[in-house]
């Protein structure tokens, strides 16, 4: 499994979550699970998803969520979830 | 399975305190190169550069995407030129030739600086080492990218005296060589005492000759994420200020380690080292000055700075060493004062002097850094500020170091801008009283006693 961090910060509107999980059924790419908070108008999200089934390079999955974060008006950043047990686990 | 406030934690490091990896450097050994045909040779040392660091940036690139930290630079350090270019070179300009070539190879793969035209002199200098030495005008002049630096002094050996009497005249030729660029040539050419044979920061970067023949080091950074996490403690005690910079260090070298391990991993090179040196750039909020304002003091050079700094050096110390398998290089806070916007501003003010900062490189991890001083002091008070630098390193058994700036043409009063990471600050007032007659005696200083230590 190759899981990776998606991290969504943008103004809530109708349609974020829609965008960004369509984006993910047309590249082949698992959710494993969402965490969301809403603070006053903002939307703060992360999704772990699992890559593996995504075989066009993580540079394009980068690419793919920031087109999917411009047309959302949100920012959309991947990360591989291994920087998140280094930095905050011993 | 990570935790929101862990994913949003990290983010707003990278988003908005500057949280990056400040360089992966590749330590390439150029024992090997060495021939007695001076075209031979630089054709050895450029191909053996280009194909071990071919792929350096590329790599540093994808890694910085993948786990969204970016790499902010890329290098190459080599072994010191003066071993390696001994038996070629016969004048100081056969060595410009060789730090052409450097030039060249790092131009070819895109590393924005290559370190290790060096010599090691801290007890004597070989007829090579003087060629070398003699060379770092000229070759500083004629490159781009090439850093040079020179050790002249050591714990065990003490200080070369006839070195740091040469390099006071090195500093100012070389001033004078890129007089054009306000002095930029000397903000490649750092001296030491006591220097890591695995520092992977420039200028003062070289690949030691106890290494292996390729290594990855990784210098780190973060004082920005170290500021924003003091703002929280405000008021505290000091256990409560000590805990949090060195939980945040722990935090910021992990990500040096992974990038470390990664990188090793995707260009098959042995991991050397994480340096867990705090290095501040001239963006906003990227400051040591910064943190020690946090700490307390009303403008960094204020009474008390040289405590806050050794609190800080060394909580980033112990938060770091638990974070890396390999700790190494220099590892500590630099000082730097035209790459520290927070530092320039503070000796613009008066409120930082050039004797402020040398009593905080006593507790810090390398020395008098960057500072731009006026044109016209004299190469003999040069070589003073290197020899008393010198004497702190070696008496305190640490590295220390000299990055200064003589600006031909400029006083104090005047700005120097040298863009990019290298900054911009006024020019600093220096002790006008002489020690001629001390720097020209010649000789040695003896190696410190290392008995009764009090």
């Amino acid at each position: 499994m190759n899981r990776t961090v998606v991290t969504l910060v943008g103004k809530d509107h109708v349609g974020i979550i829609a965008a960004v999980c369509n984006f993910f059924a047309e590249n082949n790419i698992n959710i494993l699970d969402i965490k969301q908070t809403t603070v006053q108008e903002y939307i703060n999200m992360i999704l772990i998803v699992d890559t593996t089934g995504f075989d066009k390079g993580f540079d394009k999955l980068a690419e793919g969520l920031d087109q999917v974060g411009k047309s959302v008006g949100c920012i959309i950043k991947a990360q591989h979830e291994e920087i998140f047990d280094m930095m905050h686990r011993i | 399975m990570v935790e929101l406030s862990e994913v949003f934690e990290t983010y707003e490091m990278v988003s908005h305190e500057n949280l990056d990896v400040r360089t992966i450097t590749m330590g390439i050994s150029l024992l090997d190169c060495i021939d007695p045909d001076l075209d031979r040779l630089c054709g050895k040392i450029y191909d053996k550069i280009v194909s071990r660091a071919r792929n350096l940036v590329s790599v540093g690139d994808e890694i910085g995407l993948e786990y969204g930290v970016p790499v902010i630079n890329k290098r190459v350090s080599v072994t010191p030129v003066a071993l390696v270019g001994g038996a070629a070179c016969r004048s100081p300009e056969d060595f410009v030739r060789i730090a052409e070539t450097l030039d060249a190879a790092a131009k070819e793969i895109g590393v924005n600086f290559i370190g290790g035209y060096s010599a090691l002199v801290q007890k004597g200098m070989t007829p090579a080492d003087r060629n070398l030495i003699e060379s770092i005008p000229k070759a500083l002049s004629v490159t781009e990218r090439v850093c040079s630096s020179i050790s002249l002094g050591s714990t065990r050996t003490g200080i070369n005296m006839d070195a740091v009497r040469l390099m006071g005249d090195i500093v100012v030729r070389t001033a004078e060589e890129t007089r054009d660029r306000d002095s930029i040539g000397c903000a490649k050419l750092v001296v030491f005492c006591n220097p890591p044979d695995d520092n992977p920061f420039m200028a003062g970067a070289f690949h030691g000759v106890t290494e292996t023949d390729c290594v990855i080091n990784v210098g780190v950074s973060g004082p920005g994420v170290v500021r924003e996490a003091l703002t929280k403690v405000r008021g505290e005690s000091f256990e409560v200020l000590c805990e949090t910079i060195k939980r945040t260090a722990f935090k910021v070298t992990r990500v040096g380690q992974l990038f470390a391990k990664e990188a090793s991993k995707r260009l098959d090179v042995p991991f050397g080292i994480v340096d867990l040196s705090l290095a501040p750039t001239p963006a906003v909020g990227d400051s040591i000055a910064d943190i020690i304002c946090e700490m307390g003091m009303e403008y960094a050079g204020a009474p008390g700075t040289t405590a806050a700094l050794a609190i800080l050096n060394d909580q980033v110390k112990k938060g770091g060493v638990m974070a890396s398998s390999y700790v190494g290089g220099l590892s500590g806070a630099f000082i730097p004062v035209t790459e520290d916007r927070s530092m320039a501003e503070a000796a613009e003010i008066g409120a930082l002097t050039l004797e402020k900062l040398e009593a905080m490189t006593c507790v810090c991890s390398v020395g008098l850094d960057m500072i731009a001083i006026p044109g016209h002091v004299p190469a003999t008070t040069i070589a003073g500020i290197i020899a008393d630098e010198m004497a702190i390193g070696m008496v305190n058994q640490k590295t220390t170091a000299v990055r200064i700036i003589p600006v031909i043409g400029k006083d104090v009063g005047d700005r120097v801008q040298f863009g990019g990471l290298l900054g911009d600050a006024g020019i600093m007032p220096v002790n006008g009283y002489g020690c001629a007659d001390f720097v020209n005696r010649g000789g040695r200083i003896p190696a410190p006693i290392h008995s009764f230590k009090n």
